[in-house]
């Protein structure tokens, strides 16, 4: 006999909530149709194509600015930081917060995210006590700053990237203060897209507070507030719950950033220590380093928001409020580094810097603990913009080719990692289509494909990554800026897999005037008649690869995942096309078996081989990114072929502990 | 002479059959098990089992899972796709997103059409539609000797922006006509001529792979019932709600896909408005799922974004229907935290609920009725006996006790949680909308609708819970109420004050007389044509776009643009005069009507006020001290014009309806109970 549900007395007081639970889960789930309502209005509402692309986030808050429950499918970047945003409100209209206010706040240095991302805040209000508060939080295309969609790379400080909203207030006690709408639309690109979201954004919070109305209608005021408390108890009681089932102990990694501007090359190390101690669980970034001289640095919301997410990951069924936070202590370490920026540090490039390198640190650490969501690393979030003039068009007016791609996620425990997908920073943030981008932008593009051998190979094989480029037409006074990372930070394996592949964008591949220009870089001139193209990495592999089953590898190679060549130098197994039409292989069993021996022998010897040389095989053409990568742990400037030493040992050094310590 | 009218659902469980005879106007129904390996089986058996002759049958309409069961369980047969070079991959791109937003071992379903099937070739069109590449012969011909080799049976033939020009995808059929006779062929701009890549080869490859078993499907059904003596044509109900013939369904399998699910939806709009409600709210609540459509002012919802698995949608236009994992077998289970949930996990059919006896321990909603009174101990007449000892016994083990409550309070919580939930889901259709429920009728049907509808109802506020005659077989009823129906749109993107009324009234006359062509081709006299055009707009700026009717105006272009800015204000509760509005789409829907079948209403008896019980048992309503005393009617015996005052249960072969205190139920004169919910039978 079997049962699902805990035998009787197992409940003891602790567990119990102190309202009833029937109340408390009607309660419940009234407040996520509320919060997803809100949702729901944006995103038939907006402006922002980004808001449009799903890049926005909900929340109903208390009276104390908590998190009561955060819409059930919120962008992850948002996670974790609109309590901070709405207890800014309140720390700053103590005493002045009136019915019918609304309020605005985008500040990296008060828990936000980057400038681009604005809460809208509505306090409500019962019987003139203030209740709660409903907030909308989207990704305006612009606010200002030296570059179009306000991401520039090269941005030292806030002045450089744009508009920074302190706590202001938009409506007063129902009345629209035009002039401070002016002011903050006037300081941007798009106006009246500004306005317009504003609108959309503020409207969608009333949606909000029309529920919890209804709702202190039917079950009353008190009932209502002590539910807000009870929610945010129960989850603190879930997750404690669970993480006290959970081994004690201590672990811990670090990922990195590509480089420092300010300080030539080397990998830039972000550290997370994670402790299991009773009920709760403890993060420790201690030890990241100082703020890099770009715009990849994080405020404390957004880190606090990577450590929050990465935790979810492994409670994916949990409701998002802050009972979840408080079962959980981050400590960020001191102030000053890539994880704790301060005002006024460029911290706009978070998202494709310390950010997704925390969340992915915590999925390794976690998948110590629970081995059965293990998963290796992910690509990293990344942006390009070609901004320039439209000469199709009269009037050249300003077009902006804003393009951010799916790539791989790492490989599983039990399965191989999801090839292009939207990244770690947000799962549901979707691709925008090539048909639309060709009309609004003088860009054909050229392919938007799979990319053959991008998934890090492993018994379990990252998910592959895409390929997406274009050919400039009618575009005048254009340039490019990208904002990425892990063209040298390659996304890493696990228990023996192997790293996927670089990101980084190329112009003119191919042709005379080839060149690779980086992961990261700014305001790159381009003329019609340029090509440019980047991949997206793929995720890193799971396991040892020489393991993986050869059907598995000829299944992949039939489809195109991987080509006959690195089946043989990645997994040892030697694939022959029988009828390539029909896409007909066959694995040769005593050559693979051959092959894999040869590898297993040498493959330690490889790791340690002179970089010198190595770069040096790559230049001339008989070695290539994917064979330095994965054979040789060695990492060069993928477009002049220069060694680049000091960033070559960190690697081999993460090879050595996440890769060849458990090949056997 | 022809004279009964017989409309055919084929569901999952059962085959439906609902008959109206055109002299008598009396109805008939038939339930036969489906025959899911070849449904006609139990199309003709059920006709079979109905009486009906086909030589009498005026005209045979048929709503059908067959496309959206392909679709759920990927019986496809080989196909493939022929894409733009450098673009083999959109169909696996998607648009990125998965799901399941947290959880990093939950996969978005791999596409309909393998990696290995997705063949090239160098062509391109650019936004214009300037061609700039065309299709070379030779490496066509060469693409369908490949074709030919794997031996495929359909493909799909997706270019870039063929939305814009046609005539290389065009080219690529006619070569691949020659070469590959027999071979169905989907171009993408014939199946959706709109932009946006992923979502136009998405609903070519849905149509891909459905053409050849759903053609073939439809063509040996009509087949069939010709040999019958059938004369008329075959009606398929389409996912939007219209009827289309086997003609069509040979070029558009894919807008069937949605067909079975359309059936419950009209037949909920059409329960309503009989009873003159514009506003309802339809509650389809099955053992497992519960679909809600909601009718505001007559009109059920459309939506261009339908899809059976996740990041695979079908952009036709769709009865907007939104299903929850809530029913009858829904779980009721206690989590760490001590909170009391419902579902979504179900008990399905095997084991099913504790109170089947079948091995089932885990409580459901069905237990919780059946030990609280409201479900009877036998159901179907009998054919099905209830534990409720059983089903106290789960109820105990797993509810009761964990959160020390009694027995009665932890039946009674268990369904107040699944009542709570399904009036959220209607809520997050419907009141978001701005709609007020007081206004709304509840249309209760399924084998589990009208145990909860009125429990639902006052959780929203909703005044009348309206139960058909027939709640278990409802969905035949909507395949019977259908018109002949097309959506057909063009791309045309402008500043409303820039748009020339000349220039868009051509293209609107260049939709209808393709929508005219297509209707005479399926046998609609011109007579019986009713054409609306759409326009869809948005604020200038603005990502998603609304659709509203054009108004019929010498100034139509202003007086739409006004009638937009309305339905703005309507849909989302604001409104901008001042902001440019930008034309996005031009929509025609062609409407060929169908003859409907016409009820008779029943004399309302007077002397049918009090009708007898046939016993009586203990039932427990929520909000009361104990179980009462309560009547027990056989709905069969209930006449129109009877009124039976709550508490009380109605029993009948494939349904049972609860009818607390307060609340009075009055059968109407079209048979449907009515329920006022209010606490005083208002």
């Amino acid at each position: 006999m079997t049962t699902t549900a805990p035998r009787p007395g197992e409940l003891d007081s602790a567990q119990r909530s102190a309202m009833d639970p029937v109340t408390l889960e009607v309660l419940k789930n009234a407040f996520a149709t509320a919060v997803d309502s809100m949702s729901e209005q944006i995103l038939r509402t907006c402006y922002s194509f980004v808001i449009y692309s799903r890049d926005f986030s909900s929340a109903l808050c208390d009276a104390r600015g908590e998190t009561v429950m955060q819409g059930s499918a919120d962008i992850a970047v948002h996670v974790g930081t609109l309590h901070f945003q709405c207890r800014s409100i309140l720390e700053d209209f103590e005493g002045d917060i009136n019915p019918g206010d609304v309020f605005a706040v985008n500040d990296p240095y008060r828990g936000g995210t980057h400038f681009n991302d604005v809460s809208i805040i509505r306090p409500v209000f019962v019987d003139g006590e203030l209740i709660a508060f409903a907030q909308n939080k989207g990704h305006w295309a612009d606010v200002g700053g030296t570059v179009p969609g306000s991401f520039d790379v090269n941005a030292r400080d806030h002045f450089g990237e744009g508009l920074r909203i302190t706590p202001v207030r938009l409506w007063s006690q129902g009345r629209f203060l035009q002039d401070v709408a002016k002011l903050l639309a006037a300081n941007t690109r798009a106006p009246e897209q500004v306005i317009g979201d504003l609108h959309a954004q503020a409207v969608a919070t009333a949606v909000c507070e029309r529920e919890i109305l209804r709702l202190v209608g039917k079950y009353g005021k008190g009932t209502v507030t002590l539910a807000m408390d009870e929610v945010q108890n129960y989850v603190e009681r879930l997750v404690r719950q669970r993480i006290s089932a959970l081994p004690d102990g201590t672990w811990e990694t670090e990922d990195y950033i590509d480089f420092d501007p300010a300080h030539g090359e080397g990998l830039v190390p972000v550290k997370v220590r994670m402790t299991i101690d009773g009920s709760q669980v403890k993060y420790d970034l201690t030890g990241s380093a100082p703020a890099v001289a770009s715009f990849l640095n994080s405020g404390y919301g957004a880190a606090f928001s990577g450590v929050a997410a990465g935790t979810k990951a492994f409670f994916p069924d949990v409701p998002l409020n802050s009972g979840f936070y408080r079962a959980m202590q981050a400590d960020l370490g001191p102030k000053g580094t890539v994880v704790n920026a301060e005002w006024p540090t460029a911290v706009t490039g978070f998202c494709s810097g310390p950010y997704e390198k925390i969340m992915n640190s915590i999925f390794e650490l976690w998948s110590h603990v629970m081995p059965e969501r293990a998963i290796a690393c992910s690509f990293n979030l990344e942006y390009l913009l070609v901004g320039g003039r439209d000469a199709r068009v009269e009037g050249r007016p300003y077009f902006m080719w804003y393009d951010w791609m799916v790539g791989g996620w790492g490989g599983r425990s039990t399965k191989d990692g999801t090839g292009a997908s939207a990244p770690v920073f947000g799962v549901g943030l979707a691709v925008q289509p090539l048909e639309g981008q060709e009309r609004l932008s003088p860009v054909l593009t050229s392919t938007h494909e799979i990319l053959v051998d991008s998934g890090g190979p492993g018994l379990f094989r990252g998910g592959c990554g895409v390929e997406k480029g274009g050919t400039l037409t009618a575009a005048e006074d254009a340039v490019m800026s990208y904002c990425c990372d892990r063209a040298r930070s390659i996304a890493w394996g696990l228990e023996g897999g192997l790293p996927s592949s670089p990101h980084g964008v190329w112009l003119n591949k191919g042709q005379d005037s080839e060149r690779f220009l980086g992961a990261v870089f700014s305001n790159v001139p381009v003329k019609p008649g340029d090509t440019f193209t980047r991949p997206s990495a793929g995720g890193g592999g799971y396991g040892d690869p020489l393991e993986r089953d050869p059907l598995a590898v000829r299944e992949d190679v039939a489809d195109g995942y991987v080509s006959v060549k690195r089946a043989r130098t990645d997994y040892g197994v030697v694939v022959e096309c029988v009828d390539e039409e029909l896409a007909e292989y066959v694995v040769l069993e005593q050559e693979t078996t051959e092959e894999r021996a040869r590898i297993r022998a040498g493959r330690l010897g490889w790791l340690q081989e002179d970089p010198v040389a190595v770069a040096e095989r790559y230049r001339d053409g008989s070695l290539d990114a994917l064979d330095l990568i994965r054979q040789y742990g060695v990492i060069v400037d993928w477009g002049t072929g220069e060694l680049l030493p000091t960033t070559t040992q960190q690697f081999r050094a993460m090879l050595a502990k996440r890769t060849s310590s458990a090949w056997n | 002479m022809a004279h009964l009218r017989v409309a055919v659902d084929v569901g999952g469980t059962f085959t439906d059959v609902f008959v109206v005879d055109e002299r008598t106007n009396v109805m008939r129904v038939a339930k036969v098990p489906s025959t899911p390996d070849d449904p006609m089986r139990a199309i003709m058996s059920g006709v079979e089992e109905a009486g009906v002759d086909l030589r009498d049958v005026v005209l045979f309409s048929h709503g059908t899972t067959v496309a959206t069961n392909a679709l759920i369980t990927r019986r496809f047969p080989p196909a493939a796709m022929v894409c733009t070079k450098g673009f083999r991959d959109i169909l696996e791109i998607r648009d990125g997103t998965r799901d399941d937003l947290w959880d990093a071992y939950k996969d978005v379903a791999p596409p309909y059409i393998r990696r290995r099937d997705r063949l090239e070739i160098a062509e391109r069109v650019d936004y214009e539609g300037n061609v700039l590449e065309g299709v070379d012969e030779a490496e066509a011909r060469r693409l369908a000797g490949i074709l030919r080799r794997k031996g495929v049976q359909t493909v799909a033939i997706c270019f870039i922006n063929s939305y814009a020009n046609a005539a290389n995808e065009n080219r690529m059929r006619e070569i691949l006509a020659e070469e590959l006779p027999g071979v169905s062929l989907s171009t993408s701009s014939e199946v959706l001529p709109e932009i946006f890549e992923h979502d136009r080869f998405s609903t070519t490859v849905a149509n891909a792979v459905l053409s050849p078993l759903v053609g073939g499907y439809v063509n040996r059904l009509e087949a069939a019932l010709r040999a019958g003596g059938y004369a008329g044509d075959l009606l398929l109900l389409h996912s939007g709600g219209g009827s289309m013939t086997p003609r069509l369904v040979q070029k558009y399998a894919v807008r069937l896909a949605a067909s079975g699910i359309a059936a419950g939806a009209i037949a909920a709009r059409h329960v309503a408005l009989q009873c003159g409600y514009p506003n309802a709210i339809g509650l389809d609540m099955g053992g497992t799922s519960t679909d809600i459509v909601l009718v505001a002012n007559g009109v059920l919802p459309i939506t261009k974004h339908w899809q059976v698995e996740y990041g695979y949608p079908i952009c036709f236009p769709s009865i907007e229907v939104a299903t929850i994992g809530a029913g009858g077998g829904s779980l009721a289970w206690i989590d760490e935290a001590g909170a009391l949930r419902n579902g979504p996990q179900s008990a399905g059919a095997a084991p099913g609920p504790a109170c089947y006896g079948k091995g089932g321990q885990a409580p459901t909603n069905t237990d919780a009725n059946v030990f609280l009174g409201r479900l009877g101990t036998e159901l179907a007449g009998g054919a099905m006996k209830l534990d409720a000892e059983a089903a106290a016994q789960a109820i105990a083990d797993q509810v009761a006790a964990p959160l020390d409550l009694s027995l009665q309070e932890a039946a009674d919580s268990i369904l107040k949680v699944a009542n709570a939930n399904m009036a959220d889901a209607v809520r997050l259709v419907s009141i978001r909308r701005g709609h007020d429920p007081r206004d709304f009728a509840l249309v209760a049907f399924g084998g589990a609708g009208a145990l909860h509808g009125v429990d639902i109802a006052r959780e929203l506020s909703i005044p009348v819970v309206i139960v058909p005659p027939n709640p278990g077989i409802t969905s035949a009823l909507g395949c019977l109420l259908v018109d002949v129906r097309h959506d057909l749109s063009v791309m045309y993107q402008r500043d409303a004050a820039d748009a020339d009324a000349a220039t868009v009234n051509a293209e609107y006359e260049a939709l209808e007389a393709e929508a005219r062509e297509r209707l005479r081709h399926e046998g609609v006299p011109d007579e019986h044509v009713f054409l609306q055009r759409t326009m869809s707009m948005r604020y200038l700026g603005q990502w998603r776009s609304l659709t509203v009717d054009v108004v019929d105006s010498p100034n139509f272009l202003q007086d739409t643009v006004n009638g937009f800015h309305d339905g703005h204000e309507r849909e989302f509760a604001f409104r901008r005069d001042d902001a440019p509005v930008e034309i996005y789409q031009l929509g025609l829907a062609a409407i060929g009507t169908t003859p409907k079948p016409s009820f008779t209403a029943l004399p309302l008896s007077p002397d049918a006020a009090a009708p007898v019980p046939r016993s009586h048992r203990p039932v427990y309503f929520s909000g009361q001290d104990e179980r009462t005393q309560t009547p027990v009617y056989a709905r069969a015996e209930l006449e129109p014009g009877a009124t039976v005052h709550g508490p009380a249960v109605i029993e009948q072969l494939d349904s049972t309806t609860a009818v607390p205190p307060g609340a009075r139920a009055v059968i109407d004169e079209w048979l449907n109970i009515r329920i006022y919910v209010k606490e005083n039978g208002q």
